[in-house]
């Protein structure tokens, strides 16, 4: 690290703590999972980034969903990302969640992801290269020196859209609202 | 002592894939279990009847994240027969080289899943290496690392590029040089033997009666692999071997595993020793106004995991009528672990699952 | 060659009212009727073909009928033994009104989740199953999605097209 990192490293050590440590949550959510393997094992190194797979998301903070979205794991997921503690970052790795991908006109996969988390970045491809998921910590690293990581804070103070989209696609939902919905804003 | 329902759930960290088994358990012992599939069903058989044949191509391969290339192989198989397209001689070699690559690849990969599953991090890191290894060779050969769409109805796309066959020996003899430590390191190691030794056992008479294909079957005695039994591609040319075992626990199935991975390494130097020169691709003409005459076909491939097979049926339009895939783990993963899970301990349902070779993308399709 | 000619004429004198053809070396085709499928599974396990692969189902919607396909191979070790013997598929047709047939669990326990499947994605029961609950499908359809009648494109316009997305705030 040079002099400007470090300065900028004691200005904000918080900042700091956040960026070179993500613990990413053990979620094989799609296909996408192929290439999980090789970046978290010797060749394509991702500890010198500081991301390691964890067993539960109370310990993560970062969440990486591979590849397309089923109707059946949107539940998952969405308890998943919800017991995540705060500050939490979300990245959309491959096409598929972007906008339904290859299966756009199945009838089980879900087409937009962000309507129903909220995901700071996306990663484009079908599938990625190891490369591309560094890119793309990089760039959230500089998302989050100029503070625009701020995808949890909108599902604070949007939730009751949030909630409302969950509930149009998958009916009744077994958890109570997360934050306190206000009816009659 | 009363009965609790507990969820071995996708988000766990003893889970490959998105898979999910619900257990009945009474202190540790599990009384019943139950496979609960679904969470990756895109409906494959349903959005292949509206693209048109040529279309179909990049769809396919994504059924099998792991080894992409035994669904190339089968449904360009299957529209062969209908159509009545001729391949060339050349291709036929060809095909078997990049099949047999992605069998070692799968091999690799799922020694990972069940090395790390077990504890032994060490080879789940060397073997990852290796598989990436081979990775790159699917690179320069085809242009994508995991997806290839490689082989095509009438061929193979391209054709070996300028001093390929010497990179392909140059890498599976950098592999093959670091067995004995993985046989020092994990195979002949007296604690994986205490960890898989009886675990998931399976008689010969149950395993045909539950239908089981692959390692599974041939770890209990019975040779019966898709090479020898009805050969495809050049096969029937060269000389090989079917490993088997006799006991039929969760150690045979890992032994199988490791000599069908050297056996196909073998088998791909006698492959390159006696490649035939030609031409690579019949060119069909237009591709995106193919019509396939009317008719059915069952073809099937010897996959990583055994079996795979595609019933297609075609109304003479340029759309398939009826596309159904019979992969492999569809009756490991849903007849025969629930069988062999019962009475068994919590501990040991990641090795039951892992060592049965499923692979959760093959069972919803 | 010749066992499979011999084996269709054995079928052809056993059972009454089926159809036999032989249109490749190692393939027999077989057309019966529902009630007799039990029987003629039975008989060909005997027989050696003790693998069930595949139970598939195809929707003729101009005809108004289903085609359910058995699909039977031997569990042998080499080609020369397998030239001998070949394939089976044994197919029989049910109306589209009300589909149902009985199960081959009793024969081929691998059969259940494949009867699970079909009743889930094209709507035919099966008698005698013990349990056909969903196994890859999250909710009930209205028509079940892999008949011809459901048009997967419409659905996805109905349901994922009308979920509004999440409007950026403004400050």
């Amino acid at each position: 690290m040079d002099r400007e990192q470090v300065i900028k490293a004691l200005k904000d050590s918080g900042k700091w703590g956040h960026k070179y440590s993500f613990w990413v949550v053990y979620f094989c959510t799609g296909c996408g999972i192929i290439e999980i393997p090789p970046v978290i094992t010797s060749r394509w190194d991702a500890e010198r980034f500081g991301i390691i797979p964890v067993a539960t998301p109370r310990q993560a903070n970062l969440f990486l969903i591979t590849g397309y979205v089923s109707l059946k794991t949107l539940r998952p997921i969405i308890r998943t990302y919800e017991q995540m503690p705060e500050p939490k970052y979300t990245v959309g790795f491959g096409s598929c969640p972007i906008n339904g991908g290859m299966y756009w006109d199945s009838y089980n996969t879900i087409k937009h992801l962000d309507k129903y988390i909220p995901i700071d970045g996306w990663i484009a491809g079908c599938m990625p290269r190891p490369e591309a998921i560094f890119i793309a910590i990089t760039h959230l690293w500089t998302m989050i020196d100029k503070g625009m990581a701020n995808a949890y804070k909108k599902y604070r103070k949007q939730y009751k859209y949030y909630r409302r989209n969950q509930e149009m696609a998958l009916g009744e939902l077994q958890w109570p609202p997360l934050y306190p919905i206000d009816e009659d804003e | 002592m009363r009965e609790v329902e507990l969820y071995f759930g996708p988000q766990h960290l003893g889970m490959v894939g998105n898979f999910s088994i619900t257990l009945k358990v009474e202190g540790d012992r599990i009384l019943e279990a139950t496979a609960n599939p679904g969470y990756l069903h895109r409906g494959f058989e349903k959005l292949m009847e509206y693209r048109t044949w040529i279309q179909n191509f990049p769809l396919v391969c994504r059924i099998n994240v792991v080894e992409p290339d035994h669904m190339e192989m089968v449904y360009a198989m299957a529209v062969e027969k209908l159509a009545g397209i001729e391949i060339p001689e050349r291709a036929q070699w060809i095909r078997s080289i990049d099949l047999e690559l992605a069998r070692v690849g799968s091999h690799l990969f799922g020694l990972w899943a069940y090395a790390n599953m077990l504890g032994f991090d060490t080879i789940g890191q060397w073997a990852m290496y290796h598989r990436d290894l081979i990775l790159d060779l699917f690179e320069e050969l085809t242009g994508g690392r995991v997806y290839h769409i490689y082989i095509c109805p009438g061929g193979v796309r391209r054709d070996f590029p300028d001093g390929f066959a010497d990179k392909i020996v140059k890498t599976l003899h950098s592999i093959g040089k670091h067995v004995p430590d993985y046989d020092d390191t994990f195979f002949n190691n007296p604690l994986f033997y205490e960890r898989a030794h009886g675990i998931g056992k399976i008689t010969q008479e149950k395993a045909k009666e539950w239908g089981a294909v692959g390692q599974v079957v041939r770890a209990t005695g019975i040779p019966y692999d898709i090479r020898k039994v009805e050969p495809y591609a050049a096969y029937n040319k060269v000389d090989f071997d079917i490993p088997t075992r006799e006991e039929g626990d969760a150690y045979s199935r890992i032994w199988v595993i490791r000599d069908e991975l050297i056996e196909s390494v073998h088998l791909i130097f006698k492959l390159l020793d006696n490649l035939p020169e030609g031409e690579v691709y019949n060119r069909v003409p237009n591709p995106f106004k193919w019509r396939v005459p009317k008719g059915e076909a069952y073809v099937r491939v010897e996959s990583s995991r055994g079996e795979l097979g595609l019933y297609m049926v075609s109304n003479g339009e340029d759309k398939p009528y009826r596309v159904h895939f019979r992969t492999p783990s569809y009756s490991h993963g849903l007849t025969i672990l629930e069988k062999v899970l019962k009475g068994a301990n919590i501990a040991d349902v990641g090795n039951a699952m892992i060592s049965l070779y499923v692979v959760a993308p093959e069972i919803d399709r | 060659m010749k066992m499979n000619k011999k084996l269709a004429e054995e079928l052809e004198l056993t059972f009454k009212d089926i159809e036999v053809s032989t249109p490749e070396d190692t393939k027999i085709e077989i057309f019966a009727h529902k009630e007799q499928v039990l029987t003629i599974l039975r008989f060909l396990k005997n027989k050696g073909y003790n693998h069930l692969a595949l139970i598939s189902c195809v929707d003729w919607i101009e005809k108004a009928e289903f085609e359910l396909v058995y699909i039977l191979t031997p569990y042998l070790q080499d080609y020369e033994a397998y030239k001998k013997i070949g394939d089976i598929h044994l197919k029989m047709r049910i109306p589209r009104e009300n589909p149902e047939t009985g199960t081959v669990i009793s024969i081929f326990p691998n059969a259940e989740p494949y009867e699970r499947e079909i009743h889930e994605l094209f709507g035919i029961k099966f008698a005698g199953h013990p349990r056909l609950t969903h196994l890859l499908l999250e909710r009930d359809y209205e028509i079940p999605p892999f008949r011809k009648d459901f048009d997967t494109r419409e659905y996805v316009e109905d349901v994922f097209g009308s979920i509004p997305p999440i409007k950026e705030e403004k400050e």
